[in-house]
């Protein structure tokens, strides 16, 4: 009946018991140890705070006329006869080193259109007989609301590039049979009064993958 | 036969008694520690279900397969971010290349492209993963090795410096998925180099074999916050990762396809992104190749020909 022809001896058959039971018992601990392991907890990464919703806002820096006519927002700013008498251009005042001065009514109004304050004049742009417009140089009047015609008149190569849309900003769909295309004008991106963009803050820069919290001060690499 | 009463065999009937004893206590030690080391795979989360096991490849996919997948996809994710998503499957259009121009006089470094990108695309916040890279570079260089992305400044842009963002040039030539040992990535005719995140074998082959750094590998769960997730998804796109594949930029396919500007160009505050179709001689791009005098494809020399331009004004 037994298909084993031999059986080892009694004292070797309690040793094999002894090993078998110590074995057991290794794996019992082992099986401890990955049970621990198991559940403690992940590794701890350092905190990477979320990106502030602002760098992530699509709205343009500014408003132009057009904008703030859609949205009916307070046009007073553009109301110029509330101040102004009609049919009297206001003069522009110089001080001694020859430099445009701000009147204090005007004074949000920073200067800087062109280097070596080459575009300073007032009536550069606006219309000295009608305040409500615009002018370019050869006399055409233009409305607040079509600046782009206004700039193009010094700006020629950046009003072909913008016309074609290869300048300046345009969202909405690239695929004009599906959707609508929204088209930035000048003055949406630029201050026309000092065009140059500003600095700004930049986003938050990338973060390493094996940042100890104790590095996070300072990326190494 | 079982009727009949068997001789009672004293010492196979001992030795059983012993032996099966000691022998099932050590069977069941093993099995225990071996089911206990198994256990870490549980944390890993999603354990893939045998549905998505036994997915077929992209391109074998039938219309009723997809929409089994795209279900399946959208149950995942409704479970694990408990927000419904859209996913869908678009497919590239006809008569469409898509290009992308990059215009280095107008880039500030804001890099708010780099983040409108992770919001867009469900990229893990921890670890970060982030498909554009702005570098830093030194007035008068094209060399990416004098690149700096970690600038940490109060203000940009700064003086002797110009920013050049980079992120997957969508290659005519991709090494990428010459690579591929599972051909998990590859070119679509309108352009877009895409990645199956469900047949990627996580190899990395590709990470490697990419000139422009622009793969990225999920070396643990993606982290999105529930209400960061953005539910309009494509299968080839933006639908959720998970550990162990690799992702990349897709040209916002899930928006791109639809018709819509990708995500990068709609947030720069500059207008230096330029986006479209080049086989419309009217677009953009098209206006952009023909028109500007420079225009640079990065590391031209390897031979990969971008579809991603840098070009500057005046």
């Amino acid at each position: 009946m037994d298909p084993r022809p031999t059986r080892p001896e009694n004292g070797k058959e309690t040793s094999a018991n002894y090993w078998l039971g110590g074995l057991t018992l290794v794996f019992f601990g082992l099986a401890g140890i990955f049970l621990a392991g198991a559940r403690s907890p992940a590794p701890v990464r350092a905190e990477i705070p979320l990106v502030d919703p602002k760098f992530l806002d699509t709205t343009p820096w500014r408003q132009t006329y057009a904008d703030l006519v859609k949205a009916k927002e307070d046009l007073s700013d553009y109301d110029c006869y509330a101040c102004h008498d009609k049919g009297k251009s206001p003069p522009i005042r110089f001080d001694d080193k020859g430099k445009i001065v701000i009147p204090k009514e005007h004074s949000n109004i920073v200067m800087g259109h062109g280097s070596h304050d080459r575009n300073d004049l007032c009536y550069n742009c606006h219309n000295e007989q009608n305040l409500e417009t615009l002018q370019v140089r050869d006399g055409r009047q233009v409305k607040f609301d079509n600046i782009p015609l206004l700039c193009g008149s010094c700006h020629g190569p950046t009003l072909r590039d913008w016309d074609i849309g290869a300048h300046g900003r345009t969202n909405g769909f690239w695929d004009r049979n599906l959707g609508e295309a929204q088209r930035l004008s000048c003055a949406n991106c630029h201050d026309p009064h000092a065009p140059r963009i500003p600095t700004r803050e930049p986003a938050p820069g990338p973060h390493t993958l094996h940042e100890t919290p104790s590095a996070t001060a300072k990326p190494g690499h | 036969m079982s009727a009949l009463p068997t001789p009672p065999d004293r010492t196979s009937d001992a030795a059983m008694t012993r032996r099966s004893f000691l022998r099932g206590t050590a069977a069941f030690g093993g099995l225990t520690a071996l089911a206990a080391s198994l256990a870490p795979l549980r944390e890993l989360g999603d354990f893939t279900s045998t549905e998505e096991f036994l997915q077929k490849y992209y391109k074998e996919m039938t219309p009723s397969d997809m929409a089994k997948v795209i279900a399946r996809i959208e149950r995942e994710v409704q479970h694990q971010y408990g927000i419904r998503p859209h996913v869908r499957d678009l497919k590239p259009m006809d008569g469409v290349e898509f290009v992308y121009c990059l215009n280095l006089t107008r880039c500030i470094g804001c890099r708010k492209c780099v983040h409108a990108c992770v919001a867009e695309n469900n990229q893990s916040r921890n670890p970060e993963i982030q498909y554009i890279r702005v570098l830093k570079m030194p007035h008068g260089s094209m060399d990416v090795e004098k690149g700096d992305h970690h600038y940490d400044v109060k203000q940009v842009p700064e003086k002797g410096f110009f920013y050049m963002p980079v992120q997957c040039q969508q290659c005519a030539n991709p090494p990428c998925v010459k690579v591929c040992p599972v051909n998990a990535t590859w070119q679509e005719k309108d352009g877009i180099t895409v990645i199956d995140y469900d047949w990627c074998i996580g190899c990395r082959y590709c990470e490697a074999a990419c000139p422009y750094f622009a793969r990225r590998f999920n070396f643990a769960k993606p982290e999105i916050p529930k209400d960061r997730l953005n539910p309009d998804m494509a299968y080839l796109g933006n639908r959720p990762r998970k550990v162990g594949v690799m992702e990349k930029c897709h040209f916002c396919i899930q928006r791109t396809r639809a018709g819509k500007y990708p995500a990068c160009l709609e947030v720069c505050p500059v207008g230096a992104r330029k986006f479209g179709n080049i086989l419309d001689p009217e677009s953009e791009v098209s206006h952009i190749l023909r028109e500007k005098r420079v225009f640079i494809q990065l590391k031209e020399e390897l031979g990969t020909s971008p579809r991603f331009y840098y070009y500057f004004d005046k």
